[in-house]
C-alpha cells in the first residue's frame, strides 16, 4: 500500500473511560484522534456512580483528571452531540463521515455560570437522573458534568416548536448562546477505528414479577446510584417515596439473566457496593440480598465481599422472586431452596440488572460494516487472538459494547487496542 | 535580577465584577513590594485576553505574573502557555482563584471582597519565592525486557517488537508456551491450545527483533524508566551472563496452582487418583485418561474451588475448566459418570453461561456443596459433602480432580525486590490503579500483564499483554526523549543526615543511598512529586520543587493574616 | 543484625556483691576485659575537678576501678556518645557500654534512623534510680553526692529530676544484658540476659543464668505502676498548667532560642538542623511587616515555632530522657512537656520509642487499618 494513503488519524466512538484512556494515550504516542460522543458530556456511565468497588473510591473524582486531560488535549478533537452516519474505505484509509448535531451554546464564550437555566420556561424529566428530578430544555445533565457547557435540547425547546423565546440568551452575559448554529456533516480520514460506545441495562419491567414501574420503591441500579449520588437528585440523601428513610432494603441480583442467557459479571460486586452505600448513610439499615451465584472473580474482590458479609447483611441464594405490595412496604417472595417459598417485607428493593448492549448497536454495526454476536454485542473475530479485533481489520471493539465486563478490563481492553493501532504502522 | 510582578484581575464578566470590588483588591494590591503593575480585565482567558497579557508582560518587562481569575483546573495551562510565549519561565506564575473560592460561593461582596484581597495577596506572597523550573529532556532506550515466555509474554513480545525496538524474551523453563501449552483446549469454543499457540511461538522465531532467552532468569536489574540495566544468567553452557539495556520491563510470570496437600481433606498426596486440575489436563493432553492402576475411571469427581477460603480469593477459571474437562470426559469416555461439586458457579460473561447450559445431560452431575472431604473406600474414593438442603450426603468415584486456586509463581517475590513493585493482594504484582491503571505500577517503566496481575483466562491474558504494548508504545518512542515530571522531590545534601527514612517511604523507588557520602538522592527522572518524603524527612532535607516550605508559608501566612 | 525482641529470660543470675554493687560491677567489666569480651568499656566517670560525670571510652582496664555506673547526673547522654563512637560505621572494638534505660533506648532509636552500628556494642542497662538536676549537683558536689548516696539506698527519689520522679521505664530491658538491684537479697543484685548477644556474653563469663528473677520481676512492677500513677497525675497537672494557645505562649515565653535542649537530645542527630539554617532567616520587611501588623515584635522570633518544629520533628523518638530540661537557662519544663507530648503521640501507634531494634518507626509505615479517628466522617 502506498504510504501516502494512510491515514494517521483515529476515530474513537464514545467518549467514555474506555474511550477517553484509548484517546489520551494516542494522542501521547502524537496521534490525532477524533473523538465522537453521542452526548453532550464525557465520562460515559462511570460519572453516574458516587462509588466504584473495591475500594470505594470516589468515582467522579477518579474520572475527573481524565476528563480534565481531555478537554485540554491539543490533540483530541472532541465531537460531541454526535453519531457516525457512514463509513467508507478499510483499514488505513476510511472515510468517515459524522453527523454533529448543533449545541446552540457557544464553546468557547461559555464559562458555565448556569444563568441560563432558570429562565426557561420549559421543564422535564432529567434522563441522566433517571427521571428522579427534573431539568430545563437548556441544561446540563448534573452538576460538574464536562465540559460544564449546557446544550439545547430541541425536542422540548419550544423556540425549536416555533414559538418565540429567547429566556435563555437574555439571560446569557457572554454571548455564548447562538441559535443559529447549525448542525454539522464532518467529515474525517482516518486510519482506525475503536469503538468505545458502553452499555445500558436490561429493562426490569420486561419481567413483570419484579414489580419494577408498577410498585413504588423499587429501583434500578441506575437510579439507586442517583439516590446515593452527592451531586444527585436527593443530593445523596436515600429516601423512599413518602420521604423517609428505609429501614430496610431488598437487593435482588440477576435481574434478567435467565432471559439475556449469560452473566454480567459486574452486578454482584456493586451490590456489595450498593451495601456499603446504605450501611454508610443508614447505619441500622437491614439489608437482604437475593442471588442465585456469588459471581465475585478477582484477587480483591472476595475480600470486599467478606468486608460487607460482616456488616450483618442477609445473604440470601433464592429463586423464583416475586414482588409485590404490601401496605407501605414490599412483600419480597422467594424460594430459599429448601423447596418452600418464602418472603421478606422491607421498605425498598433495589434490582440488579443485565448488562446489555445500546440500543443502536445493531444500526453503528451496519454502518461500521462489523459483526453482532448472538447477544447483541459487537462479536470480536476471535478472543483467543484477541477480544478487541472486530470481524472487519482496523475497527476495534472495547469495553462493554464488546460484551460485559468491569472498568478494569474496559480500560485494559482500549489500552489494547491502542497498543494494536501503534504497533500496525 | 529586579523581580517585577504583574498582577492581573479577570472580571469573568460579571461573575466576578459583580461579586468582587475589583478596584478595591487593585488598591489593596499596588503598594506592595516589587508588583510593577496591577490591571484589569473583561476576559483573561478569551483570545483578546491572552493577547493582552502578553503584550502587558513585554511592555512591564514583568518577571512573575499572579493572575487572579477561576480555578487553575479551568486555565492554569492557559496561562503558563502565555508566560512561555512571552519569554517568562511558566513557573514564575501564580494563579489566585477569586472565582470558585470567593465570587461564586457568597452573595456577601464585602466578604468576598476581603477574600479576594487575601487571596490575590497571598499568591503574590508566595511567587516571590518561585523559583524557574526547566523541562529536563532525558534519552531512553525504546528496548523491552520480557520476563516470562507464556501467552501474555509472547503476546507482548509480538506487539512490541520492531526493527527500532528489540524484545529480550526470557524464560525460566526450556520452552516457551507456559501454562496453556498442556491444555489440549480451551474453552468456551474447545479450540485447540496448540493451533493457538503454534502460529504465535513461530511468529516469534521467524521475528529477528526478539531475542529469545530459555532456561534463563534475570539476575540483576538496575536503573529506571527509559534506563534499565539487565544481567541474564542462563543455564546454558556456553554464555555466563548476558548484558544489556533496555527501557522497559515486562513482567508476564503467570501464575502455579495452589497445592492441596495443604488442606488433608481433599487427601491429594494421600490417596491414588486424587489428582490436580493441571495433572489431569496433561493426561488428558496424552489421550488416555486412566487411574493408577490403567484401566479408565467409570466415575469422576471434580472439586471446585479447592483452596478458595484459604486464599481468599475467586480465581475466575476454575469453574469453567471444571464444566471443559466434563467434555474431555465425555468427548473421551462417553459412558463415565461426572459429578461436579461447588459452592458458586462463576460463569461471567458473554459466551460462558452458554457453555455451561449446554455441558448438561446423561450421567453429569452438578452439585451444589460444600464441607467436602474425600476418604478411601477400597479402590475407590469416597466425596463426602453436604448438599444445599444442608442434609450430609457421600458419592463414590474411580477418580476425583481437585480444581485449586490460582496463586502467582514462586519468582514473584524476587522480581518484586529487583522492580521495588509490591505484591498486593493475594500476592499478585500489584497494579498502580485498581480501575484505570491495570497493567502499570508504582515504578515507572515496569508493567505487568496476565495471571501475574491475578488469576484470568487466555483472552484477558491475551488483552493484557496487548495493552502493556499499548502503554510502551504510547510513552516510550524511538528517538523520542522522555519529559519526567517538574515538580519533583529535592535532597538537600547538608542538610541529610543519612537515616534513610525517605527510602522507606518513598512509593515509586526513586530514592537511592550515596554510601560515600552518607545521604539520599532522588532521580528526578522517575520523582513523580508525591511529597511523602518531604513530609517524613525528619531534618527537613527532602523539599518539593514548586511546594518549597517558604512558598506554603508564605502563601498561608499572607492567607490567614 | 541483633535482635532484642526476645523477652527477658525468665532467668537470671545472681551475683553477690563483695564490696559494693557499683564495685562489683567493675570486677565484672574488668574480668571481662581481661577475657577478651570486650576491648573497651564505655562507663560515666568522675572528672578530676570533681564537679561533674561524663561518659569515658576505658581501654585501660586499670582504670576501670575509677569509673561510677550509677552516675548522678546525666551531663552526656549516654546515646548521643554511643552514636558518635559508630556514627560512620561499626568500629572493631567490642564495646561494652553502660548506660541507663532511657538512654539504651536512644541509643536502640538511632540505631533505627542508621546513626549507630550496634554490631560490635554491647548495651548493658541497669535499673535506674533517677539523676539530679544537673545545677543542683554542681553547685555543692560533695554535699550532692551524699544526698544521692542515700537516696539510692533509700529508693527515695525526692532530689531527682522531675521526670525521673514519673518515669514508670526506669527498668525497661532493651539493651542485651540488665542489671537487676531491685527485689535483689542485700548485697547480691541480677544479671539479666534480653538476646543471643547476651547469653553468649554471659557464657564467655561463665554465668549461668539459672536463679528465678520473680523478685526482681515483682519489684519492678510495683515501681512501675506506683511510677505511672504519679505520672498520671503529674501530666494532667501539666496539660492544665499548659493547655491552650494563651498558656503555651506564656509557658515558652522564656525560650531565648539557644537551643541547648535540641543539641543535647540524643534524638536530635540532624548535622544541620533545621531551625539553625537559613530557612529561619527571613528578610527584614518581613519582620518590619509584623512588627507593623502587631505593633511589635520581640527578638529572638519564632521560639514557640521552634519549640514546636522540634516537637513534631522527634516526638515519635522521646525517650523522655530529660536532658533537654537539663540544660535550659530559663528553666522551662521541656522535658515534662515534651515526654507528656511524646506518650500521646507514640500511643497513637502503640509505639514505646527504643523498645525493639526490629521495630520499625511508625511513620515509615503503613497499616490499612489504622486511625481511623482521623478519617473523615461519611455525613
Amino acid at each position: 500500500m502506498n504510504d501516502n494513503d494512510l491515514y494517521p488519524d483515529v476515530l474513537v466512538i464514545g467518549a467514555g473511560l474506555a474511550g477517553i484512556e484509548a484517546s489520551l494515550m494516542l494522542s501521547k504516542a502524537g496521534r490525532k484522534v477524533h473523538l465522537v460522543e453521542n452526548t453532550s458530556y464525557t465520562g460515559g456511565t462511570a460519572i453516574k456512580f458516587e462509588e466504584v468497588f473495591s475500594n470505594m473510591e470516589c468515582s467522579t473524582c477518579m474520572v475527573a483528571p481524565k476528563q480534565q486531560e481531555l478537554l485540554q488535549d491539543k490533540n483530541i478533537n472532541l465531537i460531541m452531540l454526535s453519531e457516525i452516519e457512514n463509513i467508507g474505505g478499510s483499514s488505513g484509509n476510511f472515510v468517515v463521515k459524522v453527523k454533529k448535531k448543533a449545541r446552540y451554546v457557544d464553546l468557547q464564550n461559555c464559562i458555565g455560570c448556569n444563568a441560563c437555566f432558570e429562565p426557561c420556561p420549559v421543564s422535564l424529566k432529567n434522563e441522566f437522573e433517571e427521571g428522579l428530578s427534573e431539568r430545563k430544555a437548556i441544561y446540563v445533565p448534573c452538576a460538574g458534568a464536562l465540559p460544564n457547557v449546557p446544550m439545547i435540547d430541541t425536542e422540548h425547546c419550544i423556540r425549536f416548536k416555533g414559538k418565540k423565546c429567547t429566556a435563555c440568551q437574555e439571560a446569557c452575559m457572554f454571548d455564548a448562546i447562538d441559535f443559529n448554529q447549525k448542525d454539522e456533516q464532518i467529515e474525517l480520514k482516518v486510519g482506525a477505528i475503536i469503538v468505545a460506545t458502553g452499555f445500558n441495562i436490561y429493562d426490569p419491567k420486561q419481567v413483570p414479577q419484579y414489580g419494577y414501574g408498577k410498585i413504588d420503591n423499587v429501583y434500578n441500579a441506575f437510579e439507586f446510584e442517583r439516590l446515593y449520588a452527592s451531586n444527585g437528585p436527593t443530593e445523596g440523601k436515600i429516601l423512599i417515596k413518602n420521604g423517609k428513610t428505609p429501614k430496610s432494603v431488598g437487593i435482588i441480583h440477576c435481574v434478567g439473566r435467565d432471559k439475556k442467557g449469560y452473566c454480567s459479571s459486574v452486578c454482584c460486586m456493586y451490590s456489595l457496593k450498593f451495601n456499603h452505600y446504605l450501611t454508610s448513610k443508614i447505619p441500622e439499615v437491614k439489608i437482604s440480598e437475593f442471588y442465585t451465584d456469588f459471581c465475585i472473580p478477582g484477587k480483591s474482590h472476595q475480600k470486599f465481599y467478606e468486608k460487607m458479609k460482616n456488616t450483618g447483611t442477609n445473604l440470601i441464594r433464592a429463586d423464583n422472586i416475586e414482588i409485590a405490595k404490601k401496605g407501605q412496604g414490599i412483600v419480597i417472595g422467594y424460594n430459599g431452596g429448601n423447596g418452600k417459598q418464602n418472603s421478606a417485607t422491607v421498605d425498598m428493593v433495589i434490582l440488579a440488572p443485565a448488562i446489555i448492549p445500546r440500543d443502536n448497536t445493531s444500526d453503528l454495526a451496519k454502518i461500521l460494516g462489523i459483526n453482532v454476536d448472538d447477544y447483541g454485542f459487537f462479536k470480536e473475530e476471535d478472543k483467543n487472538v484477541s477480544s478487541v479485533v472486530s470481524s472487519k481489520p482496523g475497527v476495534f471493539i472495547v469495553g462493554c459494547s464488546q460484551g460485559p465486563k468491569n472498568i478494569q478490563e474496559s480500560v485494559s481492553q482500549a489500552t489494547a487496542a491502542v497498543g494494536k493501532i501503534l504497533s500496525m504502522s | 535580577m529586579d523581580r517585577k510582578i504583574g498582577v492581573y484581575i479577570c472580571e469573568c464578566g460579571p461573575n466576578i465584577s459583580e461579586k468582587v470590588d475589583i478596584d478595591r483588591v487593585i488598591q489593596a494590591v499596588s503598594s506592595l513590594n516589587d508588583v510593577a503593575v496591577v490591571e484589569r480585565y473583561k476576559l483573561l482567558c478569551s483570545e483578546d485576553g491572552k493577547k493582552f497579557l502578553v503584550e502587558q508582560i513585554k511592555k512591564h518587562g514583568i518577571t512573575h505574573l499572579v493572575v487572579a481569575a477561576c480555578s487553575p483546573r479551568e486555565h492554569q495551562q492557559t496561562f503558563m502557555e502565555i508566560c512561555e510565549n512571552a519569554g517568562v519561565n511558566p513557573y514564575l506564575f501564580q494563579l489566585a482563584n477569586i472565582r470558585e473560592q470567593c465570587a461564586w460561593i457568597t452573595d456577601d461582596k464585602d466578604k468576598a471582597t476581603k477574600k479576594a484581597i487575601r487571596l490575590t495577596k497571598a499568591a503574590i506572597s508566595r511567587i516571590r519565592y518561585h523559583a524557574p523550573l526547566e523541562k529536563k529532556q532525558i534519552e531512553s532506550n525504546p528496548d523491552v525486557l520480557v520476563i516470562g515466555g507464556g501467552i501474555a509474554g509472547i503476546e507482548a513480545s509480538l506487539q512490541l517488537a520492531s526493527p527500532d525496538r528489540q524484545v529480550y524474551l526470557v524464560e525460566k523453563t526450556s520452552s516457551l508456551g507456559g501454562m496453556i501449552t498442556n491444555f489440549e483446549k480451551t474453552y468456551p469454543d474447545m479450540r485447540p491450545c496448540s493451533e493457538i499457540l503454534k502460529q504465535k511461538m513461530d511468529d516469534v522465531d521467524k521475528n529477528d527483533n526478539i531475542k529469545v532467552f530459555t532456561d534463563s532468569e534475570v539476575a540483576e536489574l538496575l536503573g529506571f524508566f527509559g534506563n534499565f540495566q539487565v544481567k541474564i544468567k542462563t543455564k546454558a553452557e556456553e554464555i555466563d551472563a548476558v548484558n544489556f539495556d533496555v527501557g522497559a520491563v515486562v513482567l508476564a510470570t503467570g501464575s502455579t496452582l495452589f497445592d492441596p496437600q495443604q488442606i488433608s481433606q481433599y487427601g491429594y498426596k494421600k490417596f491414588d487418583n486424587v489428582i490436580t486440575s493441571l495433572e489431569f489436563e496433561k493426561m488428558n493432553l496424552s489421550g488416555r485418561i486412566t487411574l493408577k492402576n490403567g484401566k479408565n475411571p467409570k466415575s469422576v469427581g471434580i472439586i471446585h474451588c479447592v483452596g478458595r477460603d484459604k486464599k481468599g480469593y475467586c480465581s475466575e477459571v476454575c469453574c469453567m475448566y471444571s464444566i471443559k474437562f466434563v467434555r474431555y470426559l465425555k468427548d473421551k469416555l462417553s459412558d463415565v459418570k461426572v459429578s461436579n461439586f461447588y459452592s458458586d458457579l462463576c460463569v461471567p460473561g458473554k459466551s460462558h453461561q452458554q457453555f455451561y447450559e449446554k455441558t448438561q445431560g446423561k450421567n453429569i452431575n452438578f452439585i451444589r456443596a460444600e464441607s467436602i472431604e474425600i476418604t478411601k473406600k477400597g479402590d475407590q474414593l469416597s466425596i463426602k459433602y453436604q448438599d444445599e438442603k444442608g442434609s450430609k450426603n457421600n458419592q463414590v468415584v474411580d477418580m476425583v480432580i481437585l480444581s485449586p486456586a490460582l496463586e502467582p509463581s514462586s519468582d514473584s517475590s524476587v522480581l518484586s525486590e529487583f522492580t521495588g513493585i509490591s505484591q498486593g493482594d493475594g500476592g499478585f504484582f500489584e497494579e498502580e490503579h485498581e480501575k484505570l491503571g491495570p497493567v502499570t505500577t508504582s515504578t515507572e517503566g515496569v508493567y505487568i500483564a496476565g495471571c501475574s496481575q491475578g488469576p484470568k483466562n487466555i483472552p484477558d491474558t491475551i488483552i493484557q499483554a496487548e495493552a502493556v504494548a499499548g502503554k510502551i508504545l504510547s510513552s516510550l518512542i524511538p528517538g523520542k526523549k522522555i519529559e519526567p515530571e517538574v515538580k519533583v522531590s529535592h535532597i538537600s545534601e547538608s542538610f541529610c543526615i543519612g537515616c534513610k527514612t525517605c527510602l522507606d517511604v518513598c512509593s515509586y523507588g526513586c530514592i537511592t543511598f550515596n554510601e560515600t557520602k552518607k545521604v539520599s538522592v532522588v532521580n528526578e527522572v522517575i520523582c513523580r512529586g508525591c511529597g511523602n518524603c518531604v513530609a517524613a524527612c525528619p531534618s527537613g532535607a527532602a523539599s518539593l520543587k514548586h511546594f518549597t516550605f517558604n512558598q506554603i508559608y508564605q502563601e498561608v501566612k499572607e492567607a490567614v493574616k | 543484625m541483633n535482635s532484642y525482641s526476645e523477652k527477658p529470660d525468665n532467668k537470671g543470675a545472681v551475683i553477690s556483691a563483695k564490696t559494693s554493687i557499683p564495685d562489683s560491677i567493675k570486677d565484672l567489666l574488668k574480668k571481662a576485659m581481661e577475657n577478651d569480651v570486650f576491648d573497651a568499656v564505655l562507663i560515666p566517670m568522675r572528672v578530676p575537678a570533681g564537679d561533674s560525670f561524663v561518659y569515658v571510652l576505658i581501654q585501660d582496664k586499670s582504670l576501670i576501678k575509677d569509673a561510677s555506673p550509677f552516675s548522678p547526673i546525666m551531663s552526656v547522654q549516654g546515646a548521643k556518645a554511643v552514636s558518635s563512637i559508630t556514627r560512620l560505621g561499626k568500629g572493631n572494638l567490642k564495646i561494652a557500654a553502660i548506660m541507663r534505660p532511657c538512654e539504651i533506648r536512644a541509643t536502640v532509636e538511632l540505631t533505627k534512623l542508621d546513626q549507630t552500628n550496634l554490631e560490635n556494642i554491647t548495651l548493658i542497662s541497669m535499673d535506674c534510680p533517677g539523676v539530679m538536676p544537673i545545677s543542683d549537683f554542681t553547685k555543692e558536689p560533695e554535699k550532692a553526692m551524699k544526698l544521692y548516696d542515700n537516696a539510692i539506698k533509700n529508693l527515695d527519689d525526692k532530689i531527682m529530676r522531675p521526670v525521673c520522679q514519673i518515669c514508670d521505664k526506669s527498668s525497661m530491658v532493651s539493651g542485651d544484658l540488665h542489671i537487676g538491684t531491685l527485689g535483689a537479697k542485700k548485697d547480691t543484685f541480677f544479671i539479666i540476659s534480653n538476646s543471643q548477644k547476651g547469653k553468649d556474653i554471659l557464657d564467655k563469663l561463665g554465668i549461668t543464668p539459672k536463679e528465678k528473677i520473680d523478685s526482681w520481676q515483682t519489684k519492678v512492677k510495683t515501681i512501675s505502676e506506683e511510677k505511672q500513677k504519679k505520672r498520671k497525675k503529674a501530666h494532667k497537672d501539666l496539660k492544665a498548667q499548659i493547655g491552650g494557645l494563651d498558656n503555651l505562649l506564656d509557658t515558652f515565653s522564656q525560650c531565648i532560642n539557644c537551643h541547648n535542649c535540641m543539641r543535647v537530645c540524643p534524638i536530635c542527630y540532624c548535622r544541620l538542623c533545621y531551625f539553625d539554617s537559613d530557612n529561619v532567616k527571613h528578610p527584614s520587611e518581613d519582620y518590619l511587616e509584623i512588627a507593623k501588623n502587631k505593633g511589635s515584635i520581640r527578638f529572638s522570633p519564632d521560639t514557640t515555632l521552634f519549640q514546636m518544629g522540634r516537637m513534631m520533628h522527634m516526638s515519635l523518638s522521646c525517650v523522655s530522657c530529660g536532658s533537654c530540661e537539663d540544660v535550659c537557662p530559663m528553666s522551662i519544663p521541656v522535658a515534662q512537656i515534651f515526654s507528656m507530648v511524646a506518650d500521646e503521640t507514640q500511643g497513637l501507634f502503640d509505639y514505646i520509642a527504643g523498645r525493639d531494634t526490629d521495630e520499625p518507626l511508625p511513620l515509615r509505615t503503613y497499616k490499612e487499618d489504622e486511625l481511623h479517628e482521623m478519617e473523615d466522617a461519611h455525613d
